[in-house]
């Protein structure tokens, strides 16, 4: 299908790159064609990222070629990259809020001059949108964009500015399933007009649909590149990971819903809960949620609907501005975070680097966050370091975590074994009620594993859990019931035994199907 | 040898005093130059009979300087006095330190440290280094200590100063006549009683040739600070002064004065150079009599701890020369009155002589009475005629 | 796999360097990049003293005895290590919880107003034994105070500590040269600023004939203290995990708005003990520039440090030795005032920029046949 002659649009061999003792890509032979959408996966801490920064021009890798269609270059900075016609999107976009569509796609454009010409950006900016099916309003301010429009904007800005080569990591997290089917429309155009796509994802299915080919990097090594059409989700996770998955506990190899629990008593009560988001606006407008103890709740949305407010009320981050939130019949509403964690609840937040860890602090000291206040670890006003590293090991080892040591930054460990981490010390106090937010977002899929058995656990042990996640089906593997918010409120509550991703998809998108009123 | 108390001065005062007054008939013919100055005091001739002791080791002087000596203000003048010093006797090593810091900690230790080093006499010349002279004098019983501008003495400690209300007073006499807006502006840095004298004196020359004219003054809380200085006088020049003298340690407020094209009175050092246009004279120090003098004695072995004041007739304080842009009339009335002061017909005594009034109009010092010594050295008022707060 | 062709090692462009962060700065490579630093300040200081035809190596030879050669000047550097030290652990501690505590010297003040006003006109007959430990208390106290208005405007209303722990620094100040001109002046003083001399009993004791004091005992006991807080107390592990992530300290429950609201006082209460030990150790009384601006050096002092307290202490101690031995190259060689600062300066800003780049390393390369670099400016 591709000719040989045509050199690839990129070329990596035998690039290697070390941080301090850690090699992050080692000997990676890496290359795309033009006019192909080429998948990346692998666990985190497979190397990804680091290879993609070698692309983009962030990182200098310590060995090894890199070629642009069948010319060597060697990058300085982004702006070589750039300068190279490759165009990154990142899931947090590099656009400016309080500019205009067109003035973002102007800004840092090369020959952008000193008078902005708004007005034929704008013309080129409408072509280039009727082309790949990216229409945006290119007057409008970043800000009053969806999160799926601005990264068509991201999108159409990489192509006004003339990118052939395209990357992007993780671009369907941040996307409901109908903005991530016309992504993949997208993508599979643009593979049609001759660009080169590269596509990073943990989610297979997606991969499998929208890639011609696939690589899968694991320990920093490139163990297999395959075409998309010769193998299955299985054959991928077992590369990724190097062995089989337990059946039935992959996100996507279980679709078969557990049995429910017996619904005992309710553990938390939300009545008519109301907060305000980040900008001051109403975040939660008449929230009622009940869960049990037993019980796994799912609230699915897509991002930016009410959820990471929900977390943040129920756990004393947030003020209430109304309504009610009782555990165990105690009300809570506005309590300070340590009275309700007192109060028996757990929280996996949204964020584990910005709210849940401390990034540049050590193991030991992210690990006894819940504990450093009682004994052992606490003698009078001081700290007893030796309880603490005794109870740290203890934690780590029993969850296995992988690190370099409990002095290690939490920042340097992986994203699945933070997560790790972070969950360990919150189920160590054997909560009453769990409430997780994207428990394995930017997770990889042998971390996911044993954070979805923790949360089973946690189920039978008999406590409840309030499961907030993007993931349909991760949601609909692990939930007993699934409460769906739209703009601040609950559309429905569906029993995840009876209902399907389209279902949840609809009820997402703020329409309200008759059977779906539950 | 030389009894330097109160306001007496003896032979070799008066010669250099001579001395000095040619010094300044030669500039005012050669029309400028500080270097000139330096000339002046470094004629050795005049003194080449009545030199001391030339034999054995030299005498070691050390000065404490609370600005660089480059401000061409009160520490240049004292550099210049240590020059004259150097030039006049043969057998005196000088060294100095700059920019010390008034607080007790670095004080201390640059005094101590010279002590530590072997010089004879100390000379510190700000009133900040009082209390840390006394605690260093304290543990070099053999060494001289002079502090300028200070009132604590110790057995091996003594403190200077000048009458420079004495040319400022003069120099208010010639302001009071050169204003046309009646507003005077005065950039002080503290109010002390020195600062507060020298505003006290200028502002009853400036009344006496002008009963209509008023002194403003405002405080920069710094000797040294060119910055600060300018925008004091900035300040006063916005609220229509357009003559501005100072008591501070740079020509700066003089060049704010010649930039708006008013008047200026300097201090410390003849500022015309600085600020031609501006300048119409200035109150100025010739600390080369007093250091001399000082040394000599400590040579002899005469000296002993006092108290030095001096005045225009012991030739310690003088006026720079007047500036050509001042009419005629004006100038031969400054310099009469000038006279008046060299031969000691008029001292600071008769400018500080009732009626006095302070700034409410209450009679301070009743008609025909001089003010003490005792009441001139703790001035905290105003007289009439200032614009300010004597205690901010 | 293979390695490369040509293309990395193109003979005619020569080699470039660039920067590209470390991983995990290491503690060998800290020290490593201090050395250098050191180096380098001495080297390029030395260049601009050649320059102005003097000679480098008498000059730091002068500066070195100077500040460490001899007893007694090893006594005035450790006299000038004391508000350093007191000062720097204050900020450090501060600075460790992102509290930008600039106004240290305002607590400085504060510090040595309270202690001077308890020897003075509350205790002024009271024994050393008294009077001691209480203006050791109104120190601690008036930086507290001083230190708290900022921690408490920041903790309820969220006003930035920079900005008002600055602000105070000239309120403080003003404070002090109101009080030293107007109702504290000395009634003898022939109406000259400063307070009388402080009672006998409220001098710190001194070591043999030199001026080191007891403040030097209060400064490493500090140092300990502060140590001990941040390693071994619960309130210490408060303060990382605050100063690594506030966010963070909030969803573990701590009391953030209480801690902000404590390490502003304990910060400002370590200034104020400065500011107490200056009065009672060195100045005797209360006078106008008591300090020449220990509460900004602190702030270089904490960051070279580290905000460690051992780190602190020992930049306090060499700081102490480089402004002292500063001095002397006026008094010993007549050089001009200016060169000492310009040397200090020099040092200093090699010290501090040797710290950035040591989070990075240099990567030696050669450009290639790819993307020239732009010739327009970037």
């Amino acid at each position: 299908m591709h000719a040989a002659t045509v050199p690839h649009a990129i070329e990596m061999i035998g690039v290697t790159k070390r941080f301090g003792p850690v090699v992050a890509n080692d000997g990676v032979d890496f290359a795309a064609r033009p006019g192909e959408v080429h998948a990346l996966v692998g666990e985190n801490g497979a190397g990804k990222s680091t290879l993609m920064s070698i692309l983009a021009g962030l990182y200098h890798p310590d060995a090894g070629v890199l070629s642009i269609h069948g010319e060597p270059v060697e990058f300085r900075s982004p702006r070589d990259a750039i300068d190279c016609g490759i165009g990154m999107v990142y899931q947090h976009f590099m656009l400016v809020d309080s500019f205009t569509v067109a003035e973002n796609a102007i800004l840092g454009a090369r020959d952008a001059g000193i008078v902005l010409d708004t007005a034929s950006a704008e013309r080129d900016l409408a072509r280039l949108g009727e082309r790949y099916g990216l229409k945006v309003d290119s007057r409008a301010r970043v800000w009053q964009l969806s999160v799926g429009e601005q990264q068509r904007v991201e999108i159409v800005r990489l192509l006004y500015r003339g990118a052939k080569i395209l990357v992007f990591d993780e671009p369907t997290a941040v996307l409901t399933p109908q903005e991530s089917a016309d992504l993949i429309r997208t993508l599979r155009a643009m593979a049609a007009e001759g660009f080169c796509v590269v596509f990073i994802s943990h989610k297979l299915d997606e991969v499998l649909a929208v890639a011609d080919r696939v690589t899968v990097l694991r320990r920093g090594r490139a163990v297999a590149t395959v075409e998309a059409r010769t193998t299955d989700r299985r054959a991928l996770a077992r590369l990724m990971v190097g062995r089989d998955l337990l059946p039935g506990t992959s996100r996507s190899d279980s679709m078969v819903p557990h049995t429910g629990k017996d619904i005992r008593e309710t553990i938390l009560e939300i009545r008519d809960l109301r907060a305000n988001g980040d900008k001051g606006l109403p975040a939660l407008s008449g929230v009622d949620l009940d869960v049990h103890a037993g019980e796994i709740l799912g609230v699915a949305g897509v991002a930016g609907n009410g959820q990471r407010e929900l977390a943040e009320t129920i756990t004393g981050l947030r003020p209430v501005t109304g309504g009610r939130v009782r555990v165990n019949g105690t009300d809570m509403t506005n309590r300070p975070p340590g009275d309700i964690a007192r109060a028996g609840v757990a929280h996996v937040p949204e964020d584990r680097l910005g709210t849940g860890l401390v990034p540049g602090a050590d193991l030991t000291d992210n690990a006894i966050m819940r504990r450093y206040r009682r004994a052992p670890l606490a003698r009078g006003p001081f700290l007893v370091r030796r309880a603490a590293a005794v109870f740290t090991d203890r934690l780590l080892a029993a969850h296995d975590v992988i690190a370099p040591g409990r002095t290690a930054p939490v920042r340097n460990l992986s994203g699945g074994n933070q997560q790790k981490l972070l969950l360990a010390r919150e189920l160590a106090g054997e909560p009453q009620l769990l409430v997780a937010v994207h428990p394995t977002r930017g997770v990889d899929v042998g971390a996911a594993e044993t954070i979805h058995r923790l949360l089973r656990e946690q189920q039978s042990r008999g406590a409840a859990t309030l499961l907030i996640s993007e993931d349909l089906d991760e949601l609909l593997a692990l939930a007993d019931r699934i409460a769906v918010l739209y703009e601040g409120r609950i559309m429905g509550i569906v029993d995840a035994r009876a209902t399907d991703p389209d279902h949840l998809g609809l009820l997402m998108a703020g329409i309200a199907p008759a059977a779906a009123s539950a | 040898m030389v009894e330097t108390t109160g306001g007496e001065g003896d032979s070799r005062v008066e010669a250099l005093r001579a001395r000095l007054t040619r010094r300044d008939v030669i500039r005012g013919v050669a029309g400028t130059g500080i270097a000139l100055s330096i000339a002046g005091f470094s004629r050795p001739g005049a003194h080449a009979q009545d030199a001391s002791p030339t034999a054995g080791p030299p005498i070691k002087v050390a000065f404490v300087y609370v600005s660089p000596v480059g401000d061409l203000g009160w520490t240049w003048a004292h550099d210049q006095g240590r020059l004259a010093l150097e030039q006049t006797l043969p057998n005196v090593e000088t060294s100095y330190q700059e920019s010390v810091p008034e607080n007790p900690a670095d004080a201390e230790r640059v005094i101590r440290d010279f002590a530590q080093k072997g010089n004879q006499i100390v000379v510190t010349t700000s009133f900040g280094y009082m209390q840390p002279t006394i605690n260093v004098a304290k543990d070099f019983p053999d060494t001289t200590f002079v502090h300028i501008s200070g009132y604590m003495t110790a057995e091996n400690v003594s403190t200077a100063f000048g009458k420079i209300e004495e040319p400022r007073y003069v120099s208010g006499l010639i302001a009071g006549k050169m204003t046309k807006s009646n507003q005077l502006g005065y950039v002080a840095a503290f109010p002390i009683p020195e600062v507060i004298r020298g505003i006290n004196a200028f502002t009853l020359g400036v009344r006496k040739a002008n009963p209509a004219a008023t002194v403003k003054v405002v405080w920069t809380n710094t000797w040294f600070d060119p910055q600060k200085e300018r925008q004091a006088a900035d300040a006063l020049l916005d609220g229509g002064a357009d003559v501005i003298t100072q008591h501070q340690d740079t020509a700066a407020p003089q060049q704010a004065a010649e930039a708006r094209g008013a008047y200026g009175v300097g201090y410390d050092a003849d500022m015309s150079p600085l600020a031609p246009k501006a300048v119409l004279t200035s109150p100025i120090w010739h600390w080369g009599v007093y250091y001399i003098d000082l040394v000599r004695q400590v040579q002899a072995g005469t000296w002993q701890s006092n108290q030095y004041w001096g005045g225009w007739k012991d030739g310690l304080v003088d006026l720079a020369p007047i500036a050509p842009m001042v009419p005629e009339d004006v100038r031969a009335m400054g310099e009469t009155e000038a006279a008046k002061f060299r031969n000691g017909e008029q001292t600071i005594y008769t400018v500080f002589t009732g009626p006095l009034k302070d700034q409410s109009g209450e009679e301070k010092v009743p008609v025909g009475q001089a003010m003490t010594d005792e009441a001139l050295l703790t001035m905290d008022w105003f007289v009439e005629g200032v614009e300010g707060d004597p205690t901010p | 796999m293979t390695q490369p062709q040509p293309a990395a090692a193109s003979p005619e462009h020569p080699a470039v360097l660039r920067l590209e962060a470390r991983a995990a700065p290491s503690q060998a490579v800290a020290v490593l990049v201090s050395i250098v630093s050191v180096a380098l300040a001495l080297l390029v200081g030395g260049l601009v003293l050649l320059a102005s035809g003097e000679d480098p190596i008498a000059v730091y030879r002068v500066m070195f005895t100077g500040a460490f050669g001899s007893r007694s000047s090893l006594a005035e550097t450790l006299v000038k290590t004391i508000p350093l030290l007191l000062t720097g652990l204050g900020v450090g501690i501060a600075f460790r919880m992102q509290l930008w505590n600039i106004g240290a010297e305002g607590q400085l003040y504060l510090g040595a107003i309270a202690a001077t006003g308890i020897a003075l006109f509350v205790l002024p007959d009271a024994p050393a034994s008294v009077l001691i430990p209480a203006m050791v208390l109104a120190g601690l106290a008036g930086g507290a105070v001083c230190g708290a208005i900022p921690g408490f405007l920041r903790a309820r209303l969220g006003v930035n500590e920079i900005i008002t722990s600055l602000m105070l620094n000239y309120v403080a100040i003003l404070l002090a040269d109101q009080l030293v001109h107007g109702p504290w002046r000395n009634p003898v003083g022939f109406g000259f600023p400063g307070t009388e001399q402080l009672p006998d009993a409220a001098w710190l004791p001194r070591w043999g004939t030199t001026r080191v004091h007891l403040g030097l005992a209060f400064g490493l006991v500090a140092a300990l203290l502060v140590w001990v807080v941040l390693r071994r107390t619960r309130w210490g592990y408060e303060i990382g995990v605050m100063g690594g992530n506030e966010r963070a300290a909030r969803y573990a429950g701590m009391a953030t708005a209480r801690n902000i609201l404590l390490v502003m006082a304990f910060s400002g209460a370590l200034a104020g003990l400065a500011g107490m030990s200056e009065v009672a150790g060195i100045g005797h009384q209360l006078q106008r520039n008591l300090s020449p601006g220990y509460g900004y050096t602190a702030i270089i002092v904490a960051w070279l440090g580290h905000l460690h307290p051992a780190g602190i202490t020992l930049v306090a101690f060499l700081l102490a030795g480089l402004l002292v031995g500063g001095d002397q190259i006026q008094m010993s060689m007549g050089l001009p005032a200016a060169i000492a600062p310009m040397l200090q300066g020099t040092i200093l800003f090699f010290l501090l920029g040797g710290e950035a780049l040591g989070r990075y390393r240099l990567v030696r390369r050669s450009p290639s046949a790819g993307p020239r670099p732009r010739a327009e400016a970037r």
